[in-house]
């Protein structure tokens, strides 16, 4: 029987699979976008950004307009293959499982 | 967990994925006031060139509804996220537009703005402009639009003066007033989101 693949953990969590889709759709977006599209918490969508940082995942750019901050979340290139190794194996898991 | 649980968690995430990016990349309709705001102005210029009897009335409107659409634009980039797809046809329609101002500013000024040279020229640009957007977003009903006023532009060429006048008077609200309303109906229905927890 073939060996089934890992599903990656960093991305496997629900929030932090939703904003790696979001924005592997776009180029950059705003952190209150993300927010109101995952209709997340501050707090747990920081945590969960930060987690996708530190695995490489996403890069943010902090900027102030209008002297206001803004937090800028866009997928690296690291990211973005991720997502893609995710989908395949989830693809296979999927296959194996019907 | 056992394997049926399991199937539904994995097919959850794909769903998941699937709505996210659809929904990063859901674009133009974010844009459906600005044929609107546009329709409306076509409506105002008209009106005040035919009852006002003042050449001010299509520069100044169309000054005033390039203003609005750029404050107002400028608002919505502030919240939405940068795509490259809203990149391009941001492009093309702000060429478009700019384009087309100067080109019928110059037969204004050159006392040149025969009204059928004038609706051929404005109907051609708004057909490509259409075009272009419907292509790329593969919406039937913006290519439907830019047919419209293809045709507009084509029957600006051959036809006389009250029936030409009754055709881009439906062209206007049927591709900028109702397609901008659906457009905008179509944007709030989207709008019903769920939650996601991590």
């Amino acid at each position: 029987m073939p060996e089934l693949p890992d599903l990656n953990p960093v991305i496997h969590g629900k929030l932090r699979l939703a904003l790696l889709s979001l924005l592997a759709g776009v180029e950059e977006a705003e952190f209150i976008w993300l927010r109101a599209k995952t209709g997340s918490t501050d707090g747990n969508l920081g945590a969960q950004l930060m987690k996708l940082e530190e695995a490489g995942y996403v890069a943010v750019e902090k900027k102030f307009v209008q002297r206001k901050p803004q937090s800028n979340y866009r997928i690296t290139d690291a990211g973005r293959d991720a997502l893609q190794e995710y989908i395949q194996a989830l693809k296979e898991l999927l296959g194996a499982a019907i | 967990m056992n394997a049926n649980a399991e199937e539904m968690e994995l097919r959850e995430r794909l769903d998941l994925m699937q709505r996210m990016i659809a929904e990063g990349r859901r674009s133009t309709q974010h844009w459906a006031w600005s044929f609107l705001l546009w329709g409306l102005a076509y409506y105002v210029a008209i009106a005040w060139s035919v009852f006002g009897k003042t050449w001010a009335a299509w520069p100044v409107t169309m000054i005033a509804a390039s203003i609005l659409t750029s404050v107002l634009a400028a608002r919505i980039k502030r919240r939405e996220p940068g795509r490259t797809i809203g990149r391009a046809l941001g492009a093309v329609w702000s060429v478009m537009g700019t384009v087309l101002f100067i080109t019928l500013m110059a037969l204004g000024i050159s006392g040149r703005a025969e009204i059928h040279v004038v609706i051929a020229i404005v109907g051609a640009m708004l057909a490509v402009a259409n075009g272009i957007s419907g292509l790329i977003l593969r919406w039937k009903m913006q290519l439907g639009c830019a047919v419209v006023w293809l045709a507009t532009a084509v029957a600006a060429c051959f036809a006389s003066d009250m029936p030409l006048a009754i055709l881009s008077l439906a062209a206007i609200f049927f591709c900028q007033i109702v397609f901008g309303v659906y457009g905008m109906i179509l944007e709030s229905r989207g709008q019903k989101r769920g939650v996601i927890h991590a």
